[in-house]
């Protein structure tokens, strides 16, 4: 078993890969390595910010570790037990205390059934967790616990603003009394007014509950605000991984520089001296990568040795990880310290 | 003072719907200079794409009917005009980009064609005069290989250069005023910014005045000259951007500000504002901030207040909140 050191979920060396048929025949063309070779460490009761631009592969790692992909090799340790290898009881039991909560609560929730029907269905699936005439009950205890009126317990989601509609998908995440919640773009759909809200409530129960989180978002102050550590994903592999201060105030590689100068501040005048990158292109196709680093299609600093030699994730700079071959400091940030 | 290039007052636009009659624009009025940016912000369902859409005489009928109002461009008034007028001045005088390319290009036709036809039908262009025009306008926004992608199809481009694609469309006929309704809401904040970046530039090559809708505070900070905040329909606040943003004299844009978290200095817990938007079938004559707003007494209740300076303000910074003065003269909560 576990001891209080350890990590909560351990991945390591994780890929999840996606066959390619071709359109014409339907025959098995390839495979997309959507997540490619990806480990980290979330210790229980805190959060890991999980960024990159979409195709990243952030939603991919996100399905493996509930179990809703497969993955092609790696192992996903949760409290001690690797997912990948545990007879189906165990499984059960130990995926139960992993929940996710989604972007789009409309879509992910049943619109035929109450909010009292749609919290309880995971009693139905998962008995044991709540005796049956505990139900309506809890339902109302978690329905106060979001910040819902326990007494909307018997409407329908489409009788929610879009908010209120997001937190009935975190009081059904919270009953099953998970350890982990899983956000994946949890919060991006919402309006900023909304989204302040809906984040201060999962600091709340973060505190209350002992929750971790593993927290996808693309919005990089959210991430910043709500996150202990992150880890920075670019075409299927983590690039950069540290503590929220190590990245917001240290970055090392080339991308989570570009990715942070493109945030957009409301303040510009405000803020610290930055300098503006503008990458060149969209994210490539990660059904043929880049050889050597992947970014290097993208990355002003590249050189030959970039084209050939994948740069592994180490400490290379600082304290943190990074894979660059020619990790640096950003120049403003340099400068303003 | 020089005539606006565009001058709107009072306009206002209403829909049916089956909960009841919607004021989606509620007497909305601005001046646009040429060369100007104005960017209008709030949340969804303000009505910032429905003044876009009244601006381009695109509200969707019979659902929506522009009720009241005027917009004055160089010196007419659109909405006395007959629609063949407004639909020959829509991409020469003012054209739109709107915030999903994929809902506007046909994908069946060949992204070049779609781009040319525009010189062939308002210019009369050769097929081959509109193929080269398409190919170089589609290298000035970007495109790499533009002379081999003219001949792609919209769905083999990416999000980013979909989006160019528009932009190019929009300002092939060289329009004076281009209205962007959040170009970069779908894109990712890299791609974001190297659009942005475009829009910038391509406004001061040819000077043209731009309207830039967006939901985020900090994507038009770059670009913006002066912003517009709208709320249930009306706008709350206005001035220029530094004007609004650091002395804010509207409760809304406040809670706003306050609900953003920071990329830099200490982590606070965010103060969000609190409640939801209002149901635009329900308004009453109160202000319709009030439900939210921390500043509420009991005229908040019975008066709507109107657009007026912010005492002890330059002129151009309008807000309407009964108590502009108390929230001005309070620090913003950073
Ligand atoms: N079910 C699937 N079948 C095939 N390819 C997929 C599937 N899901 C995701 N992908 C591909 O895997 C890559 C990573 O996608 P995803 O995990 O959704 O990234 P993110 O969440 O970071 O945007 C993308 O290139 C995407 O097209
Ligand atoms: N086609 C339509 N039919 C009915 N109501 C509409 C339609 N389009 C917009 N509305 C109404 O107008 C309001 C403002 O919409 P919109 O301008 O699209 O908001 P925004 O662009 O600020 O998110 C909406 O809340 C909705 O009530
Ligand atoms: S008028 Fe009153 S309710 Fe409306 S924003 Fe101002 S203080 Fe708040
Ligand atoms: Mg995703
Ligand atoms: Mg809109």
């Amino acid at each position: 078993m576990s001891s209080p050191t350890d990590p909560l979920l351990s991945v390591r060396d994780l890929r999840t890969s996606f066959p390619i048929r071709s359109s014409v025949l339907r025959r098995k063309a390839g495979a997309v390595q959507a997540v490619s070779g990806v480990s980290f460490d979330l210790p229980a009761g805190r959060t890991l910010g999980l960024v990159g631009e979409s195709g990243s592969g952030k939603t991919t790692l996100a399905r493996t570790v509930i179990g809703l992909e497969p993955p092609e090799s790696g192992q996903v340790v949760f409290d001690g037990q690797d997912l990948l290898t545990l007879p189906p009881a165990e499984l059960r039991q130990a995926r139960r205390q992993i929940q996710m909560i989604f972007q789009d609560p409309y879509a992910s929730l049943n619109p035929r059934l109450t909010v009292e029907q749609i919290i309880s269905e995971a009693w139905l699936i998962s008995p044991g967790v709540v005796p049956r005439d505990r139900w309506a009950a809890e339902v109302k205890d978690l329905l106060a616990r979001v910040g819902l009126n326990p007494d909307h317990a018997d409407r329908y989601p489409h009788q929610f603003s879009g908010g209120q509609r997001q937190r009935v998908g975190i009081a059904r995440a919270l009953a099953l009394r998970p350890r982990l919640v899983i956000c994946d773009e949890a919060v991006s759909a919402l309006d900023v007014s909304v989204q302040a809200q809906v984040l201060n409530l999962l600091v709340d129960l973060q505190q209350e509950l002992g929750l971790s989180f593993l927290f996808i978002a693309h919005d990089l102050s959210v991430v910043r605000h709500i996150s202990d550590e992150v880890a920075v994903m670019y075409l299927g592999k983590v690039v950069e991984t540290g503590t929220t201060a190590q990245i917001f105030a240290a970055p090392v590689h080339p991308y989570t520089q570009a990715l942070l100068s493109a945030v957009p501040v409301p303040r510009p005048w405000a803020a610290p001296p930055r300098q503006q990158i503008l990458l060149k292109g969209d994210i490539p196709s990660p059904v043929s990568p880049p050889s050597g680093c992947r970014f290097r299609t993208r990355c002003w600093k590249a050189q030959d040795r970039c084209a050939t030699e994948e740069p592994a994730l180490a400490v290379r700079l600082g304290e943190h990880s990074s894979a660059c071959h020619f990790p640096e400091l950003p120049v403003a940030a340099a400068g303003a310290r | 003072m020089d005539d606006p290039l565009l001058a709107v007052r009072d306009l206002t636009v209403r829909f049916r719907t089956r909960a009841g009659t919607v004021t989606a624009v509620d007497r909305v009025g601005f001046d646009l200079a040429e060369g100007e940016t104005l960017a209008i912000l709030g949340e969804t369902g303000s009505g910032k794409s429905v003044t876009a859409q009244a601006l381009m005489g695109l509200v969707p009928r019979p659902a929506g009917e522009v009720t009241g109002g005027r917009i004055v461009y160089a010196g007419t008034d659109l909405l006395t005009r007959p629609r063949s007028e407004r639909r020959r001045l829509n991409g020469t005088d003012l054209a739109m980009v709107f915030q999903d390319p994929l809902s506007s290009l046909n994908p069946v036709f060949r992204v070049g064609a779609q781009i040319g036809e525009l010189f062939r039908r308002r210019r009369g262009a050769s097929r081959a005069e509109a193929r080269r025009q398409a190919i170089e306008l589609m290298d000035r926004v970007g495109i790499p290989a533009a002379s081999r992608r003219v001949d792609d199809y919209p769905h083999q481009f990416s999000g980013g250069m979909r989006q160019r694609v528009m932009i190019a469309m929009a300002i092939a006929l060289q329009p004076r005023v281009l209205i962007a309704d959040e170009p970069t809401t779908a894109l990712d904040v890299t791609v974001q910014a190297q659009v942005m970046a475009l829009l910038a530039e391509l406004k001061a090559e040819h000077r043209m005045a731009m309207i830039l809708i967006s939901h985020d505070l900090g994507v038009v900070a770059g670009v913006a000259d002066r912003v517009m905040l709208m709320y249930a329909g009306r706008v709350v606040e206005t001035g220029g951007l530094r004007e609004v943003y650091e002395t804010t004299g509207h409760p809304y844009t406040r809670g706003l500000m306050a609900s953003i978290p920071a990329l830099d200095g200490p982590r606070e817990r965010l103060t969000p504002i609190k409640g939801s938007p209002p149901d635009l079938t329900r308004l009453s004559v109160s202000c319709p901030f009030q439900p939210r707003c921390d500043f509420a007494t009991d005229v908040c209740g019975t008066e709507r207040p109107e657009l007026a300076p912010v005492p002890g303000r330059p002129g151009s910074h309008r807000a309407a909140c009964h108590h502009a003065k108390e929230v001005a003269a309070d620090v913003v909560p950073h």
